[in-house]
């Protein structure tokens, strides 16, 4: 951590990116880390925690082994994508942005892939999932839970 | 000036200042709800939106300056229509019920309609009721539907710090009070946490405010337009019949607070702009505590007598008679009579006259600790200086450099603090000198943690360095230059730094900072002046400030303790000291101990008869043998002097408790009884004339309180001349004390009043000292 903030200078315009750094190299932000960063610019935990959750590109849990991204775009909506997303949500037993308590999988969502073609579209770990039903989804996780 | 038209009226504005301040300058109102005095402008209610020629759309006021020729309209139909939506769109997320209602004015009448429920759901169950700006807001708007579906937010209410309450589902998210926090206090322990729909005020990880760097200075309660914070306190206390203001006697600060009254009790106080010493922002103990200390159960409310061995409630006449008589039987030994520092000037006064005049001996001073600023000038005067002690508050705000040393100010004086952090944010610098870590820290360019003990071997250090920096002739016309060269050759070498704990850099660019940022302010708290070596301290630091310039401020940590000074110049009267007194009455060397102030509990077997006036139940009631009520300062009136010299006059809030009476009206009938005619007076103004024959500013300060006039301060003698003093004494040398205070418990705020233990007496205040204790050790561990 030290040699982390020793890259940037004491002044609260580097925040954001102090933050990126901290991600990069623990996967997500962790307490400890707000501290730290705080103390480096000199101000409060309470002004970084604010600037932090401000950024959705910014995580306070560790994410999952397996990342999960269930598309919300309009086209995956009419195809039934509502459906996919709130039986991934059962699946799981997660919210959207949340990790299971197994660190297995991280739930997120997304507006659009850019592939309506083939939506309903699931993709996990870089893995594109096309024509996703609900009955689907219970195969596609099985298939990572077995993997480990 | 600017000069722009407002609704069609020439109106003229200091550059700078916002359209929205220049209309309401001008008694032109135009509605707001996140706009603050003080505050930056934020633009977040969007209530102030006007009109203005050449402009596209609608702007907001608070966030639009002034400019030449700017013509201004505040009040059109479309305007109205817009406002009114905005507002309908921030009232479908804070419960309005109430606020629309038709049965409102039944309501408020006969309370018609009233459920109950655990939770707000509309004004009539707010704690907030009747003093809402929201709710003025909505009147003066004329809202009578909400035409958005309303969406309770339901949060979670936090009820888990002390004094107030954070309830976020009333919350319309102006950002007031992280403003507040931020830019007046310093503090930032709130910020808007997430961002659209989910946005709330909040904590880092949603902690409490105990650990968040919250102070509990209760700014952010005050500027809250809606009821969102409120005081635990109030709820349920409902209107006060009427406010009065008043003197805060729980520091050296001496805020104007507003206390709210209601059947004769004090429910609230509160800071009010425009304040001369505060102007609108107090502390944890004036917002918050005021109100136990006046009317805590701990108070003593008649007369208490000794007989056989219990005390039993008198009458004054038979208490008085009894202490009177023993009083006048024995005197082979003599009394001791120790006094409050805490009472006001008058009741210190006549404390004394009867302390010397009736029962022949000299009075002695509660405070353990000397007092910083009487310490002070007594070393100089020795050397013939007269330093100034005068200065305002506000002024510290105007400072290039400021030294704070020996003191956690945001602590121990906030009011200074807020001044000084004014000044920081125009651009001062704060060197920051203390054993301990501080909350000021992250706002210093320099924060000096030295060992205890090793202060004057860095000030003399500072002093050598910036001697020589200069050519000799600047500061060769200055008497006892030679001489001061020559000791500081001796003494102030650079082992002595390193012994410290600082480097030569370090402390060499602390010079050249003092020396190039102008006017510096030292503010030295009274932890330096306790110590052993306070002379030495005092003498470099005497030297520092004439080599650059600069003020020294002694600060005093009690309310009235400036006026103690005044009253009783140092080396006018050399009693004993509260240890000896201690020690004698161990040893019975008195005949009766006359205890008008904080004294340590006394053994069982102690000899002779303790009288004790006070106004709460101490320890030593256990061992008194009459105990006399005495009534707080907000059942009398009086002055007081503050940390600045201010002459601060106050009245009397509310009738004396019980059958408790202000201490000069007790001195005066024992001393009548005890056959002394010199004690007539009727009230305390004819004490305070009598007195300003002493103190000829206190005759100016009455009628200058009449006039409402200027400022009025304690007289000083205005002739010191610039000259430096040599060490070579005691203090010089750099040898770390051995006996120097512990460094964790290096702050010491007098929590007390009067010997109420304020932290014993305020769970809530409890808990944030402690909570300062254990971040304290955490960062030093």
């Amino acid at each position: 951590m030290d040699d982390l903030l020793r890259e940037f200078s004491r002044e609260q315009k580097d925040l954001t990116q102090i933050l990126h750094k901290v991600q990069a190299e623990y996967g997500y932000i962790p307490a400890q880390a707000i501290r730290r960063v705080a103390e480096h610019l000199n101000t409060t935990e309470n002004e970084v925690y604010g600037v932090l959750t401000f950024y959705k590109a910014y995580r306070l849990q560790p994410r999952g082994k397996h990342l999960v991204t269930v598309c919300q775009g309009t086209s995956c909506h009419i195809r039934g994508g509502a459906g996919v997303f709130d039986e991934m949500k059962k699946e799981l037993g997660v919210e959207p942005g949340e990790t299971t308590p197994d660190r297995m999988f991280s739930l997120e969502t997304v507006n659009c892939l850019g592939c309506c073609a083939i939506g309903p579209t699931v993709v996990v770990n870089g893995t594109y999932y096309s024509h996703v039903s609900v009955e689907d989804v219970h195969s596609i996780i099985a298939e990572y839970r077995k993997r480990k | 000036m600017i000069k722009l038209k407002i609704n069609g009226r020439e109106i003229s504005a200091e550059p700078g200042t916002t359209v929205l301040e220049a209309a309401q300058d001008h008694g032109i109102s135009i509605p707001n709800l996140c706009a603050a005095k003080g505050l930056t402008s934020y633009g977040g209610c969007r209530l102030c939106l006007v009109e203005i020629k050449g402009k596209r759309g609608y702007v907001p006021a608070c966030c639009t300056a002034v400019e030449e020729n700017l013509e201004v309209t505040t009040e059109t139909p479309q305007l109205r229509e817009l406002r009114r939506l905005t507002l309908e769109l921030l009232l479908s997320e804070h419960p309005h019920a109430c606020l629309i209602c038709t049965e409102k004015k039944n309501c408020e009448e006969y309370k018609s309609t009233i459920r109950k429920v655990g939770e707000v759901t509309g004004c009539i169950l707010c704690p907030e009721n009747g003093q809402c700006r929201l709710q003025e807001v909505a009147d003066e708007l004329k809202v009578e539907r909400v035409r958005f579906p309303a969406s309770y937010r339901n949060f979670e209410v936090h009820r888990e710090d002390p004094f107030f309450d954070r309830n976020y589902n009333l919350c319309i998210l102006c950002a007031r009070c992280v403003r507040v926090c931020a830019e007046v206090r310093g503090a930032s322990a709130v910020t808007v946490v997430f961002r659209g729909p989910q946005a709330v005020v909040g904590t880092a990880l949603d902690r409490p405010l105990l650990e968040s760097g919250c102070q509990f200075c209760g700014a952010c309660v005050d500027v809250c337009p809606t009821g969102s914070l409120t005081e635990r306190a109030l709820k349920g206390e409902g209107l006060p019949d009427e406010t009065r203001r008043t003197i805060c006697p729980l520091c050296s600060v001496g805020c104007t607070l507003e206390v709210g009254l209601r059947k004769g009790r004090v429910i609230s106080s509160h800071p009010k702009d425009g304040g001369p010493v505060n102007n609108g922002q107090a502390c944890v103990k004036g917002r918050f505590v005021l109100r136990d200390v006046v009317h805590t159960p701990k108070r003593v409310l008649r007369p208490m007598l000794r007989r056989h061995g219990e005390l039993a409630e008198v009458s004054w006449e038979e208490a008085l008679d009894i202490i009177a008589q023993k009083l006048t039987a024995k005197r082979d030994r003599g009394h001791a009579f120790v006094v409050s520092s805490q009472l006001s000037l008058e009741d210190q006064y006549i404390a004394r006259k009867f302390a010397r005049n009736v029962l022949n001996t000299e009075p002695v001073l509660d405070s353990p600790s000397p007092s910083a600023p009487s310490a002070y000038r007594t070393v100089l005067q020795e050397h013939g200086i007269f330093p100034q002690l005068n200065f305002e508050v506000a002024s510290l705000s105007e400072a290039g450099v400021i030294l704070a040393a020996g003191t956690d100010l945001a602590l121990s004086h906030p009011i200074l603090w807020v001044n000084v952090l004014k000044a920081v944010q125009k651009g001062a610098r704060l060197i920051v000198w203390n054993p301990g870590e501080s909350s000021l820290n992250r706002w210093a360019t320099y924060s000096l943690r030295t060992k205890p003990g090793s202060e004057p071997a860095v000030l003399g250090y500072l002093s050598r360095w910036l001697l020589e920096r200069r050519p000799k002739d600047q500061w060769a016309s200055i008497p006892g230059y030679e001489e001061l060269k020559a000791s500081l050759e001796n003494q102030s070498t650079t082992g002595a730094i390193f012994s410290a704990g600082l480097t030569e850099e370090e402390v060499q660019s602390i010079g050249r900072l003092l020396d190039e940022a102008r006017p510096g302010v030292f503010l030295c708290g009274p932890e330096l002046f306790g110590r052993p070596d306070a002379a030495g301290f005092s003498r470099m630091f005497w030297n520092l400030a004439q080599l650059v310039e600069a003020r020294v401020i002694p600060l005093a940590a009690e309310n009235n303790e400036r006026g103690v000074v005044e009253l009783c110049p140092p080396g006018a009267a050399n009693g004993l000291s509260l240890d000896q007194v201690v020690q004698g009455a161990e040893k019975g060397r008195f005949d009766s101990l006359y205890l008008a102030g904080t004294f340590p509990p006394l053994g069982e077997s102690h000899p002779g008869f303790v009288i004790v006036q006070d106004c709460y139940r101490g320890a030593n009631n256990r061992v008194a043998d009459v105990v006399l009520p005495a009534a707080t300062w907000a059942e009398t009136e009086g002055t007081f002097v503050n940390v600045e010299g201010r002459i601060q006059k106050y009245k009397r809030l509310l009738d004396p408790l019980g059958e408790s009476k202000p201490d000069w009206w007790i001195f005066c009938r024992l001393a009548d009884k005890m056959g002394s005619r010199d004690f007539v007076y009727q009230n305390s103004s004819e004490i305070a004339e009598e007195m300003s024959k002493m103190l000829p500013a206190l005759h100016e300060a009455s009628s200058h309180h009449l006039k409402k006039g200027r400022p009025s301060f304690v007289q000083e003698n205005m002739k010191s001349a610039s000259r430096f003093i040599p060490l070579g004494f005691a203090g010089g040398t750099a040898g770390i004390a051995s006996d120097s205070p512990a460094s964790e418990d290096w702050v010491d705020i007098p929590d007390t009043y009067r010997g109420l233990n304020l932290c014993e007496e305020v769970k809530g205040l409890r808990r944030l000292r402690d909570k300062t204790k254990t971040r304290r050790r955490k960062q030093e561990g």
